[in-house]
């Protein structure tokens, strides 16, 4: 095993990333609830181990796309939580200056290009970065986060051959929560997730997307392996959203059991399984747990009070930033 | 001064830039060895190699979205689309990703990417391979659009166009590829938004685009015949409009005809004779009037097909009518 | 088939009507929408169109007569045949008439003659009879109608009496002076109708003419026919010229009216400015269509203040009645030279100077061209004029309840309306109030 000491940071760090991710997305859905916030957003609560395993093997030089669901990725990428909300109340501090939102939200100081809202709209651009890495002779990994849902998306198959065919170094993460929105992936993608990969000739794996080691794991090798020109790499994380498709699909049950909801939020959580882990491995006491989770939410309240007070952008922006000088 | 064909004005821009930064590269369909179908690329993947000119597989959506993406990272690609027509294939890449994240990001990513296509009818290669949809991507905020009337707009264009740090969409018209005109030897850049007074006349403005300002020159060398002068404007970039050159042009002959070979309905013309109408309105003698391809998917047999784009012919009668008094476009 | 002409519905509140006067009579021929008759209503008087061609018959109403809603008053018949007097349904008061034959004796009785009419008029076109031999009429019971060359006139009996015969059909032209109806003391056993033409056959009696004079009528042809400026050939009245040739014309006060009056083609160009900028100078292209258009005023003077003025005038200065007319409406004028006022009536014409100042006696006759005639319409049944301008201004006086009515017309370019209006004013006042002159 490697130095414990390192790796007690790096395993701290993970559940911080991850109660982060959590909380911030608590505090985001009583914005929602409590009227405060413009337009839609949709929750990653649940999935939190697999953008921060992923993340958490990844540095700021390495790149990542994300999804409609991206709260999780730009968190786990480094990105605070002050211009988050403040993007997501479409505040001029935000990370877009308020242009773009929740579902558009990019920190590309962190390497996150952005959140799409187009289902597999940024495929093309997770795989075009890897072709700017290749073709610049520089070793940075590029990230695709997709859903179970957007494997019904022709450009994946599109940029996959393509990578392939240029050893692009780039991985394919297909979050797969078990549903498309309102549908069951049984009922939307035929056949097998991770075949679709190999029929290109790229090398799939599967991992428990609840279980953050793993995933970290994982991610670390394949992305040690592309940055040697071995890439691409398609990995199927299994995973559960909590909430519904976005922070209005409230009443979902004719689409989805409470009882299945009930079952991995107490079963297959993420953020208790680790830090029972943390605690069985004396990496961390109880106690210091609730004292980072009492940081983090602190840190929530602070910063959404911070962004609800903040300044929107002036009227004059409107019209700027449609060209670039 | 040199005599070249619109397909080498191209060619040389490309390759000039591509010498001057490492960072452009080119990608589409066939455009190695075979410098695409239209071998306007001919050559540049023996100077510059497989990996700055890249063949992919006919996946339109799936190469835009790379550009796209190499685009943000720090790459200048140019996307070769093998005809215009394809622009529908790549839509949400285009107008979805690319034009909007600069925006989308408040200011802070650019999408420097340049997609050269083509426009134009009378090739007898019927519906799906003769659109010129110019007005689709004029229409989105974000993207910028060139359309070079000759080899020494080509050049001049194209490389501005890679130069830019937004995404230009760059429409040549495929039956101009062999057409010589003089390009100077040195180097130089035409601007966007810069119009260009081919022809000075007293009596009409004829505004057109890329192949139709030929069919314009010719038109106002048969209205010359009749006495009657023609001022030729080429706009070259649609997006951005010099709409100043334009306005200056119709207040000082009161009568203007908008020629573009995308369709009539709801096009480049509309935009332009609108804003003429806006901007010039107590100086017209005549209505401003719009000359576009007919409102019909392009016709295969070539007893039809010439019919439904504007030619010397038609333009000369469009703009005696408006000389004399009567309208075109009557209700 | 006979047509019924009733009384209209008129109001909804109303549910009788009084017959004002009617333009037709028994036997004329009518088209479908010839003015019938005219009813006076609450609000107003209304005329009643013919609703059928044919003859009028059986006419049971008559002028002044209040006929409820509903009842038929006379019927459009197919044929002449029936003429006003001939049937049995007819009311009471018709007699039997029957045509005159040659070598038949007239009617002992007082004879009606074709008065004079105008000045230069010799004959008079009798128009209608409004009552019917063997009516009883009184004195001033208009008889009949008569047209002069400038309106139709109504002529009164003159007398208590019977109308023993008539001695003129409508249509006819009768000299002045010449008899056309007799009235007998005594109601007549054999009343007669003859024409002009002795034994000639009854002509086919003319269309009547829509009297002028009638009050509140719809203005009618007689007002003199202003030529309308030429209306552009477009819709809505624009006149369609490009932007530019508008702009150019506006700056180089240039009038694309006039191009439009010219019939110039349009939609107007910039080259069209050309022939607007060669065409003639005009003062305003307003003044001559001004020159045709006529103004009309109206006046009312409580009472004839005037008729006992002259009386004591008469006796106490020797001044006629016409002198004091000319010499209050003279001094209306209000001008500072002498004016010279004809006063007309019943076809004698006088003519005098009248100088500024308010002393009638200085009145005198003239023989110069007036500058203002009064025509002097008390004692006759005109009650209102609309003749149109003449020559010369003409203020006409007629009886109006117990007062009079005054009325001025003259053509637009020979006095503004204020002028007019003063000139209107002044003389009614001096009507009512002959003193009022003298201060």
């Amino acid at each position: 095993m490697t130095d414990s000491k390192t790796n007690s940071e790096d395993y701290l760090r993970m559940y911080r990333q991850m109660a982060r991710i959590r909380t911030f997305e608590d505090t985001a859905n009583q914005l929602y609830l409590s009227a405060k916030m413009p337009g839609l957003t949709h929750m990653y609560s649940g999935e939190e181990a697999v953008a921060v395993g992923i993340c958490e093997a990844l540095t700021d030089d390495d790149r990542i796309t994300s999804t409609h669901r991206g709260h999780g990725h730009c968190v786990a990428k480094g990105a605070n939580f002050r211009e988050m909300f403040c993007e997501l109340l479409g505040k001029e501090e935000g990370y877009c200056r308020g242009k773009g939102g929740s579902m558009h939200i990019a920190d590309q100081s962190h390497g996150n290009l952005g959140a799409n809202a187009i289902v597999g709209g940024s495929m093309g651009i997770a795989t075009g970065s890897a072709l700017r890495a290749k073709l610049q002779g520089k070793d940075d990994v590029t990230v695709c986060f997709f859903g179970d849902g957007a494997t019904a998306q022709g450009l994946l198959y599109e940029v996959m051959n393509m990578a392939a065919l240029w050893n692009l170094p780039v991985i394919y993460a297909c979050e797969n929560n078990g549903y498309s929105e309102y549908t069951k992936t049984e009922e939307i993608a035929a056949g097998s997730i991770t075949a679709r990969a190999e029929a290109f000739g790229i090398e799939a794996f599967k991992v428990d997307g609840q279980d953050v080691l793993a995933v970290n794991q994982l991610t670390q090798k394949l992305v040690a392996r592309c940055r040697k020109g071995e890439g691409p790499f398609f990995v199927e994380l299994e995973t559960y959203r909590y909430h519904g498709h976005h922070v209005g699909d409230i009443n979902r049950e004719y689409y989805r059991s409470k009882d299945e909801e009930k079952d991995w939020k107490t079963n297959r959580d993420p953020i208790i399984r680790f830090r029972a882990w943390l605690v069985s491995e004396g990496i961390a006491t109880e106690d210091e747990i609730d004292a980072m989770n009492a940081d983090i939410e602190k840190d929530a309240t602070e910063a959404v009070a911070y962004a609800e007070a903040a300044a929107y952008p002036a009227a004059a922006e409107v019209d700027m930033h449609v060209y670039a000088d | 001064m040199r005599d070249i064909t619109l397909s080498q004005a191209v060619n040389e821009a490309i390759a000039e830039e591509m010498r001057r930064d490492p960072t452009v590269f080119i990608l589409g369909e066939d455009v190695a060895e075979a410098g695409t179908p239209f071998k306007v690329l001919s050559g540049l993947v023996e100077e510059f190699g497989p990996d700055r000119v890249l063949d992919t597989p006919i996946s339109e959506p799936g190469f835009m979205g790379i550009a796209v993406g190499a685009a943000m990272t720090g790459a200048r690609p140019i996307v070769d689309l093998m005809f215009g027509d394809f622009i529908f294939l790549i839509m949400d890449q285009l107008c979805n990703q690319a034009a909007k994240t600069h925006y989308m990001s408040g200011g802070k990513l650019n999408v420097p990417l340049v997609l050269r296509t083509n426009l134009g009818a009378t090739r007898r290669s019927a519906a799906q391979h003769s659109q010129s949809l110019q007005a689709l991507v004029a229409h989105i905020p974000g993207l910028k659009v060139a359309m070079p009337s000759s080899a020494y707009e080509a050049k001049g264009l194209m490389k501005t166009a890679i130069r830019d740090n937004n995404p230009v969409v760059i429409f040549e018209d495929k039956l101009m590829y062999q057409d010589k005109a003089p390009v100077p030897e040195e180097e130089y850049l035409i601007p966007f938004g810069q119009a260009n007074i081919k022809r000075e006349g007293r009596d009409i403005t004829l505004i057109a685009t890329s192949s139709m300002v030929q069919v314009a020159e010719k038109a106002a060398d048969i209205l010359a015949s009749e006495g009657i002068e023609a001022e030729v404007v080429d706009p070259r970039t649609i997006v951005p409009l010099d709409e100043d050159t334009l306005i200056k042009s119709v207040k000082k002959t009161s009568r203007a005809i908008v020629i573009d070979e995308g369709h009539q309905s709801y096009g480049v013309t509309s935009e332009i004779a609108s804003r003429l109408n806006e901007k010039a309105f107590y100086y017209l003698d005549a209505p401003v009037t719009r000359m576009g391809a007919m409102d019909v998917p392009v016709p295969f047999s070539p007893a039809l097909e010439d019919l439904t784009v504007p030619t010397p012919q038609s333009v000369a009668d469009t703009a005696r009518k408006l000389c004399a008094g009567e309208l075109v476009h009557a209700a | 088939m006979p047509h019924d002409v009733t009384m209209p519905q008129l109001g909804m509140a109303q549910d009788a009507g009084k017959i004002v006067s009617w333009f037709k009579a028994p036997g004329d021929a009518v088209a479908k929408g010839d003015a019938l008759f005219e009813v006076e209503t609450d609000k107003a008087t209304m005329e009643v169109e013919a609703q059928a061609d044919g003859f009028l018959s059986r006419v049971t109403a008559a002028e002044g007569d209040d006929v409820p809603v509903g009842v038929v008053i006379a019927c459009i018949s197919e044929t002449a045949g029936e003429d006003a007097a001939t049937t049995d349904t007819a009311p009471a008061e018709d007699a039997k008439t029957r045509p005159v034959q040659d070598g038949m004796s007239l009617p002992e009785g007082d004879t009606v003659t074709m008065p004079q009419l105008g000045m230069a008029q010799d004959t008079g076109l009798l128009v209608t009879w409004l009552k019917t031999p063997g009516d009883k009429v009184a004195a001033d019971d208009v008889l009949f109608e008569v047209e002069t060359d400038k309106s139709t006139m109504e002529v009164e009996a003159g007398r208590d009496g019977w109308l023993a015969a008539t001695l003129a059909e409508p249509g006819e032209e009768v000299p002045v002076g010449d008899p056309v109806a007799i009235i007998s003391d005594a109601k007549p056993d054999a009343p007669v109708a003859r024409s002009v033409k002795n034994g000639a056959k009854a002509e086919a009696p003319a269309k009547a003419e829509a009297p002028a004079e009638v009050e509140a009528a719809k203005p009618a042809a007689a007002k003199a026919p202003a030529p309308k400026p030429p209306v552009p050939v477009t819709t809505g009245g624009h006149i369609l010229a490009s932007p530019k040739a508008r702009r150019l014309a506006l700056e180089q006060g240039l009038d694309l009216g006039r191009l439009v009056e010219a019939g110039h083609p349009q939609p107007f160009h910039v080259s069209d400015l050309e022939v607007l900028r060669r065409m003639p100078e005009r003062s305003t292209s307003a003044a001559p269509a001004m020159a045709a258009v006529s103004r009309r005023l109206t006046a009312k003077a409580g009472e004839d203040g005037v008729a006992g003025f002259a009386a004591w005038a008469a006796d106490a200065q020797g001044l006629t009645g016409d002198t004091i007319l000319a010499g209050l409406a003279g001094a209306s004028i209000g001008s500072a030279v002498t004016v010279c006022v004809a006063v007309e009536r019943f076809g004698d014409l006088a003519v005098f100077a009248v100088p500024p100042g308010p002393a009638l006696s200085r009145v005198a006759p003239s023989e110069e061209a007036p500058d203002l005639l009064v025509r002097d319409l008390r004692g006759t049944h005109l009650a209102s004029v609309e003749m149109g301008a003449e020559d010369v201004p003409v203020l006409t006086v007629t009886e109006a309840g117990g007062g009079l009515q005054i009325t001025l017309e003259c053509a637009a370019n020979s006095m503004d309306g204020a002028a007019a209006i003063r000139l209107l004013s002044d003389f009614a006042g001096r009507m009512e109030q002959p003193l009022r002159h003298l201060l």
